[in-house]
């Protein structure tokens, strides 16, 4: 039977006068990918974080396998469980990437979870190996590439064997050909049953990788919430909610006026 | 999607080519901050730590110990031969250790020129009085150098310099995990340990963001403004990198709660103490207790 890992009912993330979420609800299933679109500032960032138990909601209520999330909750002995199974890759690196070398970095999370020193060299060697990056495991983290260290992050994600993923904008500042990289390796990682949360402005990502999407529109609260074709396919929606956006331009004497999205056609003219 | 109206000033080119006249200075701000960055780049890095020899084949807990035995058996002795036994005992592990005499100079000078500076009023006698080594008189004033003054003085410069050269050494020849590792090992509290870390990752992080919003302001800088523009705008840069720091620090530690730290900080063990370690701990705590006696 498939398993509910999070489900969020009226969520709600305020800060001073000001509101980053409002009403969020919906669940997510073990093994499901789900994408979240929403224009700059619309609160997807704060919404993995709180699915991530980093900040917690102002109101509603969240549950990770049933269990309340919140500052309580993750005090105890469910700490643990909760974050080996889940893996948060931040957006910008630098920030996730904190340890003196490639190797520590990797090595961070098991150790953390206090697992048996043989296992977490077995893994990060294993990981960087996989991920074609061995050759840097001496390096601080600082002087790789933007793709180098999105790498490190990533490994330094799966080095605890996380049942969700949840990604942050994962193919921002990446070139093309890592973001090939980073697609096959989450359709990997989804083969394998993974849960992938992903909040991204990247459609074509969503749309080759997600099975659902939910779009959080400008008022922060949920605008969309279907199967992924579906929703990426509704222009006026995502137009709404200021994910793609319509422009002209020529050929020739012919003037288009048509919308930059996944789905999107030559066959708009104006 | 409304269309975009471009103002018609902006549609005017400029035809007429730049002439090239006298050359500027290059700013302070940016010189400054391209320096301070260089600097820290310099000391900060371990230069030397990927080559092998006799200091990078040591335990860090061991080499951290043995430089700290004797750096402080440099602060506490009184005699110049110490510190050049010191000295002595330094150049031999710089040598077995593929160390460059030019890159721990580099390191040493300019805290070697700031004690100099400092030190320089001692070898007076208005300062040390004592017996003058030579002077000089005008209209009645005279002044003269002592040889109490020299000593000391010259005295303050040299163990400031072996003190200096011993921690560069230390850095040169340790890598930057193993530095904290050994720390770690060495029972400094961990707290302390990761803040210390924090400050070395994050540093260059910073510092990259204070040289592009310079860079950025000099790129749309076309003549050169008032002061107190310029202190203004300084002011206001310091304060975004001290907010900008501020939500680093926060972004940091929800990546590591995120990661299963919980206050505690557990790393992989480093190796064990060899026969070379004890060796050298033997040789640096024999120096120490030297030091008391002399």
């Amino acid at each position: 039977m498939v398993q509910e890992v999070f489900r969020l009912s009226g969520i709600g993330y305020s800060y001073g006068e000001g509101y980053a979420l409002k009403g969020i609800s919906f669940s997510a299933m073990q093994g499901e990918s789900l994408g979240i679109l929403g224009a700059n500032g619309s609160g997807k960032s704060t919404l993995l974080k709180i699915m991530n138990g980093l900040v917690f909601p102002t109101s509603g209520e969240m549950r990770f396998l049933g269990e309340v999330l919140n500052e309580v909750s993750l005090k105890g002995p469910f700490q643990r469980c909760f974050r080996e199974r889940i893996g948060f890759v931040f957006p910008e690196p630098d920030v996730q990437l904190f340890s003196p070398t490639v190797f520590d970095e990797v090595a961070f999370g098991p150790l953390q979870l206090e697992l048996p020193e043989d296992e977490v060299r077995r893994r990060v060697g294993a990981l960087l190996d996989m991920l074609g990056i061995s050759a840097l495991k001496e390096r601080p983290p600082y002087t790789l590439s933007s793709g180098e260290k999105k790498k490190v992050a990533i490994a330094a994600v799966l080095s605890t064997n996380p049942d969700v993923l949840l990604l942050d904008e994962p193919t921002n500042g990446l070139d093309p050909r890592t973001q090939v990289w980073l697609f096959e390796l989450l359709q990997g990682l989804k083969d394998l049953k993974k849960t992938i949360v992903m909040a991204t402005h990247d459609l074509s990502l969503v749309g080759d990788l997600s099975d659902r999407v939910i779009v959080i529109g400008e008022d922060h609260g949920i605008a969309a919430d279907g199967k992924a074709d579906k929703v990426l396919r509704d222009k006026d929606l995502l137009l709404k909610a200021n994910i793609i956006h319509e422009h002209t331009h020529r050929h020739g004497d012919i003037i288009h006026m048509h919308s930059h999205g996944p789905f999107s056609t030559h066959d708009e003219h104006e | 999607m409304a269309e975009v109206r471009l103002p018609d000033w902006l549609k005017e080119s400029r035809g007429e080519p730049c002439l090239i006249g006298k050359g500027g200075s290059h700013g302070f701000l940016d010189k400054t901050l391209a320096n301070i960055s260089a600097f820290m780049r310099e000391t900060l890095s371990s230069g030397a730590a990927e080559r092998p020899g006799a200091l990078q084949g040591l335990s860090p807990k061991a080499r951290i110990a043995g430089f700290l035995l004797l750096i402080i058996a440099c602060s506490i002795t009184g005699r110049a031969f110490m510190l050049i036994g010191a000295l002595v005992i330094m150049a031999v592990a710089m040598l077995m250790s593929n160390v460059s005499a030019a890159s721990l100079a580099k390191r040493v000078a300019p805290s070697l020129f700031f004690t100099s500076v400092i030190a320089f009023p001692v070898f007076f006698d208005f300062i040390t009085p004592g017996a003058s080594v030579f002077g000089v008189s005008v209209s009645g004033y005279s002044i003269s150098v002592t040889k109490e003054g020299a000593a000391i003085a010259l005295f303050l410069v040299l163990r400031v310099g072996v003190m200096v050269a011993l921690a560069s050494l230390l850095l040169l020849t340790t890598r930057q995990a193993d530095f904290f590792k050994g720390l770690k090992e060495l029972k400094v509290p961990h707290l302390f340990v990761t803040a210390l870390y924090m400050t070395f990752r994050y540093v260059f992080v910073l510092l990259k963001t204070a040289e592009d919003a310079v860079l950025a302001r000099k790129s749309r800088t076309i003549a050169t403004g008032r002061l107190s523009e310029a202190q203004r705008w300084t002011a206001s840069r310091i304060a975004l990198i001290l907010k900008k720091s501020m939500s680093y620090a926060e972004e940091v530690n929800m990546a590591m709660i995120s990661r299963g730290f919980d206050g505690r900080l557990r790393t992989l063990k480093a190796p064990g103490m060899e026969g070379r370690d004890y060796l050298w701990l033997f040789l640096t705590l024999f120096f120490l207790f030297l030091s008391f006696g002399f």
